[in-house]
């Protein structure tokens, strides 16, 4: 396809949304008034695992303000199960209430909710409801998982294991055999979660008179939200409006149907009355969803140079109690993706799955963020055991320009990327050269520096061709819909969530250029799911590329019937040689643009009040809708590096600098391209460093505040040095490939080697995250010991 | 319940509330002024920052009872007849800001800070910002944003 | 996170905030509101009373005397952090002030509520023990004073009965030729420290005070101002750190030999 020129898009546009949101005069869920609403509070269990006996509500009830109290019994009648069978080898099949009946399964599981006058009064009314619960012993770790006779945290499973995959290609044994070293690496990474600065919640409003619920949530995926919560209300799509208006962050929270939300909008419907419910910060922490928590070890195969033979993986991820999710879902992206941009044929992986009762697992901003840091970390070790440079290594394995598409080994193709430009450019920024001298000289004076480089290569876009080789029902494709109005006023939309990625500016700066406008005559309609056409929402990085180009299309549609009509306007035959520019229609004479007078008002003023002037068998108005549906997977690519001091002493890190350049296709808005790249770097490093959902040994979680779960603040992070090196894809219709979760895959990994980098002199090496100055401590003094 | 009268902004309120409700909840719900977000109802977060009397303070660990006799300052009163301040602006043109719940509270925070602090460094900025956390940002715009500020002030004054 | 119900108090004076105290037994005073709001907030504090301090404007000085500068309850960490008077005659408190939370915390955050409230990492405290501050409190028998040895009993536990509020602190001023340093290590900015250490030094006699380690301040006293490692060394043996899930215990020791070395080293090279 050959590249569009643009006039809008790429340009460095300030957002649209920022004036409300500064001025605080945004709307999330939680501002919108609603006269007469009630508010909901859940009692949750204060144990890990317990049989629920008996729930007395009644002193509850009878308490000041309170209207209800709704136990797991009640929503039985007014609701579905949700069943989690998608049809996935070696997935177990998996169901549950909408608030348990039989038993909880982690601390912070809700077992009744009051509806109160205010949510001060419901807090009260919770205190008082009884719940007489027989404590079950707790699974609080994989190893606790997996061990012969572990409690089932699923009674209807045949173990807590509930997703095995398993792959192989080509021969990784015959490799290991011929191998010059075979190495095995291991890499933890803890249980986090997305804290978006606003919790979750919503407001539901039944109308009795039209059987019609109303839910205001702050959703990344209305459409798919509504379906769900029609089906399990056991209402029809046309019965359900989703809307989502400003939301303060999702991360990756803001996707399923939980069962909070389905528990106030199933009150809603019972009271016929407005129920509300704002989650707290504790709940937030306890009970929202919980992400990652890996185990990875992979068996590097090699050559005396340093060439990767064979890579074996095996992940065991705990998925916590209750699958919201396909339990293989997030760990199984892994290791298809996980050889990123090096050459390999022989590879083999295992993906396992446990149930732990934990607060449930779900995709949280780069899912697959343990990617880059196994993949990387592999790679130094390499390097280590062979006593070859890091970056040579990485150089010889990595694929050559001429080598693209490249199939990976999990069959999964590579296309349009720029690994080794991205790589050399990071290099050299950071000054890879200069730099062992450099560390060398810190060494002298007692300081340890450190610098790590991580390559990343981010699938960004899932098209439906891959969920159905995957085994995932749904579809990848985005909806686009967009109407002048007959002023010439441009109204567009799509099925995707706005969190604060600048939707309203970039997608107005898509359909300036696809239909000819400026971006100021350009409103997105975002949230509502009345206006909004059924796509799939916003996850993974799909925004740009998948809602760019049907978006783009869409505008172009537009475009084609504007120009059409601005011919038959002007007494053409055919519009050969018409655009449109911000608006105005112009003609090429001679290679040269001459105005011709027509505006797009006059244009849609015709369309929709004069349409007997339309060309002959032209259908009155301006009404589009387009859907696209983007190749099996879309990938982009980075090289992040970054160089660290660790106080050897205390165990502190500081970064010192932190660099990426990165590769994500055309541009649609610069500010909102780095601003993704920054907050998505921060997201990686306060993973690294900070961030930890704790549970002891007996399952109890130990991080209900902001003081226990620790996320990066201002005095944490660098400055990030943005290398702009974006090349367009050549398979999307605008040249986007997408980005905003590769910065944290890169972090991830870029912050470990860096660190090891650093701690190398005294023969040990980080294994696990986070990064914590008492865990650099225990490795210190271990290698101290060992000395001795 | 209590009746009481909050002045916000400069405007008077009557409120009717228990004494218990948080000083964010009675700005939200009953003053109308929903610009001040509630984040953590810890005091870690940062979002529900309003200034009381001039200085900054967690909205969620006042009550609004306490408030009667003082001068509450929220969001809403920082713009002045719809024109932003140099600080709002600034936000605005370094992309300061992503879904802009934490916004608010880093606005008020500042707009106090740097009429103490017309002129900080950029270490001073990071230390005051570290009050408030922002999940989307990374920060660094937002560092940007009040430097320019301050050295638009200075730049100013000199 | 709400509150549970209580009957809200707004004194005019002390003794009719001491009235107020003494008339109901479940009743808990409020200064800043730093550490009882987010308390009360999760309901781990559910006072039935609360006797707001904030309109006794005469607990909001600083004062000085001819060997002491004595610092109202109230006044807020902020004001403490940048008084002319606390940062000439006494700059280690002035400094360990400026740490403490964030801006929007100093700015409500009283000297007095920090003292009461006791936590075995925060800054005030361990400045109050490791400088010899003296602790005035009011009760309906009258006012006593309490040196900050004894005032601090254990973790969140003071010398102070349950009618009785904190009105003053008298911090000795540093002496001609007083030389000071602190040092904290906490996760991020603004995070109560794993371990603080505050010394100074006069007359060639250290004193070293540590915090977050024990379950109230530990000062070391009359110290020769050696090896600053021999001195970390001695710090470290001479702690005996409470065990606690996040921060085992054996890490806390080896930051007080750190921080200490390090505290010194800056306070022997200060001016
Ligand atoms: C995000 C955050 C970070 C923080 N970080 C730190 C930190 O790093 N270091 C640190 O030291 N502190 C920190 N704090 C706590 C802060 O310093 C508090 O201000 C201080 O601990 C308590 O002071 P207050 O005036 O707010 O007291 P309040 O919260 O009002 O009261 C605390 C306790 O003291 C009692 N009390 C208060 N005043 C008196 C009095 N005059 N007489 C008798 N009893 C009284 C109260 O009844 C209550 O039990 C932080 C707080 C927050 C929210
Ligand atoms: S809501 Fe007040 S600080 Fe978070
Ligand atoms: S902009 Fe989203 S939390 Fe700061």
């Amino acid at each position: 396809m050959a590249k569009p020129r643009f006039r809008h898009i790429g340009a460095a546009l300030p957002r649209k949304e920022d004036l409300r949101l500064l001025t605080g005069h945004g709307r999330y869920v939680d501002d919108i008034e609603i006269p007469g609403a009630l508010h909901a509070c859940f009692v949750r269990s204060p144990h890990p695992h317990a049989r629920i006996k008996a729930i007395t509500t009644d002193p509850a009830r009878q308490s000041s303000g309170v209207v209800a109290v709704f136990t797991g019994a009640d929503l039985a009648q007014w609701t579905t199960p949700l069943r989690m069978a998608p049809p996935i080898e070696g997935l177990l099949p998996v169901e549950m209430t909408t608030l348990p009946m039989d038993k909880v399964r982690f601390h912070g599981d809700p077992v009744a909710c009051v509806i109160a006058e205010s949510r001060y009064l419901a807090e009260d009314a919770a205190e008082r409801v009884e719940v007489e619960y027989e404590p079950l012993p707790a699974v609080a770790d994989l190893q606790q998982a997996l061990a012969a006779g572990a409690p089932l945290v699923d009674e209807s499973l045949p173990s807590n294991l509930v997703s095995v995959q398993k792959y192989s290609t080509g021969d990784v044994a015959a490799r290991r055999r011929e191998a010059h070293r075979v190495l095995e690496c291991a890499f933890h990474q803890q249980r986090m979660t997305h804290l978006p600065i606003e919790t979750r919640g919503c407001a539901a409003l039944w109308d009795e008179g039209r059987q019609h619920l109303t839910l205001h949530i702050g959703s990344q995926v209305p459409h798919p939200l509504r379906t769900q919560l029609a089906a399990r209300m056991r209402l029809s799509e046309s019965q359900v409006t989703i809307s989502s208006p400003d939301v303060g962050g999702g991360f990756g929270q803001k996707i399923a149907l939980y069962r909070e939300e389905l528990t106030v909008a199933a009150a809603s419907r019972r009271l016929k009355r407005p129920v509300r419910w704002r989650e707290d910060r504790m709940e937030n922490l306890l009970a929202a969803s919980h992400a990652r928590e890996d185990s990875c070890r992979t068996r590097a195969a090699v050559t005396k140079e340093g060439r990767l033979l064979g890579l074996e993986l095996e992940i065991l991820e705990d998925f916590g109690a209750y699958c919201f999710y396909p339990a293989n879902y997030l760990a199984r992206v892994v290791a298809m993706i996980l050889t990123g941009p090096y050459k390999l044929r022989d590879y083999a992986f295992e993906v396992k799955v446990a149930l732990t009762n934990k607060c449930g697992n779900g995709p949280m901003r780069a899912p697959m963020a343990v990617t880059s840091w196994v993949m990387e970390g592999t790679m130094d070790a390499i390097a280590r055991e062979l006593a070859l440079d890091p970056l040579e290594v990485r150089r010889l394995n990595m694929v050559e320009p001429g080598d693209l598409p490249y199939t990976m080994p999990s069959g999964e193709v590579i296309a349009d990327i720029t690994p080794r430009e991205t790589l050399e450019a990071a290099v050299k920024a950071i000054d890879y050269a200069g730099f062992r001298g450099r560390q060398a000289a810190a060494r002298r004076e007692g300081r340890h520096l450190g610098l790590g480089l991580c390559s990343v290569v981010e699938s960004t876009t899932y098209g439906s061709k891959f969920y159905k080789a995957a085994g995932i029902p749904g579809s990848g494709h985005e909806a686009a819909w967009l109407r002048i109005e007959p002023s010439g006023a441009v109204n567009a939309s799509l099925g995707l969530g706005a969190t604060g990625q600048g939707y309203e500016t970039a997608f107005a700066q898509v359909v300036a250029d696809g239909l000819g406008v400026e971006p100021s005559q350009v409103r997105i309609q975002l949230g509502n799911t009345d206006v909004a056409p059924y796509g799939m929402g916003s996850r993974g990085a799909r925004g740009g590329t998948a809602g760019g180009a049907a978006l783009y299309l869409c505008a172009r549609d537009a475009s084609e019937k504007v120009l059409a009509i601005a011919a038959q306007m002007l007494g053409f035959d055919s519009a050969e040689g018409l655009r449109m520019v911000d608006g105005k229609v112009e003609r090429e004479i001679l290679g040269e643009r001459v105005e011709t007078g027509i505006t797009l008002a006059q244009v849609a003023r015709t369309a929709y009040l004069d349409p007997t002037a339309l060309p002959a068998g032209m259908a009155p108005g301006l009404d589009f809708s387009k859907t696209y549906d983007p190749p099996p997977m879309t990938y982009s690519n980075a090289a992040h590096a970054c160089e660290v001091e660790v106080d050897v002493e205390t165990g502190a890190i500081r970064i010192l600098r932190y660099l990426v350049a990165e590769d994500c296709g055309t541009v649609l808005n610069p500010f909102v391209v780095e601003g993704q790249q920054h907050g998505a770097i921060a997201m990686g490093l306060s993973g690294a460093l900070l961030e930890h959902m704790r549970y002891d040994e007996h399952a109890q979680n130990i991080t209900g505040s902001l003081a226990d779960y620790l996320v990066a603040t201002a005095t944490d992070l660098p400055n990030f040095e943005v290398l702009a090196m974006h090349t367009p894809s050549r398979s999307n219709p605008v040249g986007t490939k997408g980005m905003a979760e590769g910065g944290v895959m890169g972090a991830t990994g870029a912050i470990a080697n860096a660190v090891n980098d650093a701690l190398a002199p005294f023969g040990v090496l980080a294994e696990r995250q986070p990064l914590s100055p008492d865990y650099l401590r225990s490795l210190l003094r271990s290698a101290r010991r060992g000395a001795r | 319940m209590l009746d009481f009268e909050l002045t916000v902004n400069g405007e008077r309120h009557a409120v009717r509330a228990e004494p218990r409700k948080l000083l964010c909840d009675v700005l939200r719900e009953d003053c109308r002024l929903t610009g001040t977000h509630v984040g953590c109802e810890h005091g870690v977060c940062g979002a529900c920052t309003v200034l009381i009397d001039g200085r900054p303070a967690r909205a969620c660990l006042t009550y609004a009872v306490q408030m009667q006799g003082h001068e509450i300052t929220t969001i809403e009163a920082v713009a002045k007849d719809g024109k932003p301040s140099a600080l709002q602006q600034a936000l605005h043109e370094a992309h300061g800001l992503q879904c802009g719940f934490c916004t608010p509270g880093i606005v008020m925070t500042f707009e106090a800070y740097l009429k103490e602090n017309p002129r900080p460094s950029e270490e001073a900025v990071r230390e005051v910002l570290s009050g408030n956390l922002c999940r989307c940002t990374g920060y660094q715009n937002i560092v940007a944003a009040i430097l320019r500020v301050a050295q638009a002030a200075s730049d100013g004054k000199a | 996170m709400k509150p549970a119900p209580f009957r809200y108090h707004r004194p005019q004076s002390l003794g009719e905030a001491l009235a107020l105290l003494s008339g109901h037994p479940d009743a808990r005073v409020i200064a800043g509101g730093q550490s009882l709001g987010p308390m009360m907030n999760m309901r781990l504090a559910q006072p039935a009373e609360l006797v707001d301090l904030n309109d006794l404007k005469n607990l909001s000085f600083v004062n000085e005397h001819e060997n002491a500068l004595e610092i109202g309850a109230l006044t807020r960490h902020h004001a403490v952090a940048t008084s002319p008077l606390v940062r000439k005659h006494c700059p280690l408190l002035a400094e360990a002030a400026q740490t403490i939370g964030h801006y929007a915390i100093r700015s409500r955050g009283t000297l007095g509520g920090s003292l009461a409230h006791a936590d075995p990492a925060a800054q005030l405290p361990l400045v109050a023990a490791t400088l010899g501050a003296e602790i005035a409190v009011a009760g309906k028998r009258g006012e006593r004073r309490i040196a900050a040895k004894d005032f601090f009993v254990s973790l969140m536990s003071t010398a102070l009965e349950p009618d009785e509020i904190l009105v003053s602190a008298r911090f000795p001023k540093a002496a001609p030729g007083e030389r000071h340093a602190y040092l904290q290590f906490s996760r991020r900015q603004g995070d109560f420290a794993i371990v603080a250490v505050a010394c100074t030094l006069l007359h060639q006699k250290l004193k070293i005070g540590i915090g977050g380690v024990e379950d109230k301040p530990v000062v070391l006293l009359d110290l020769e101002p050696s090896d600053p490692a021999a001195l970390g060394r001695a710090a470290r043996e001479a702690v005996d750190p409470t065990e606690n899930p996040r921060v085992p215990a054996l890490y806390r020791k080896e930051l007080v030999e750190v921080l200490v070395k390090r505290c010194v080293a800056k306070c022997l090279t200060s001016s």
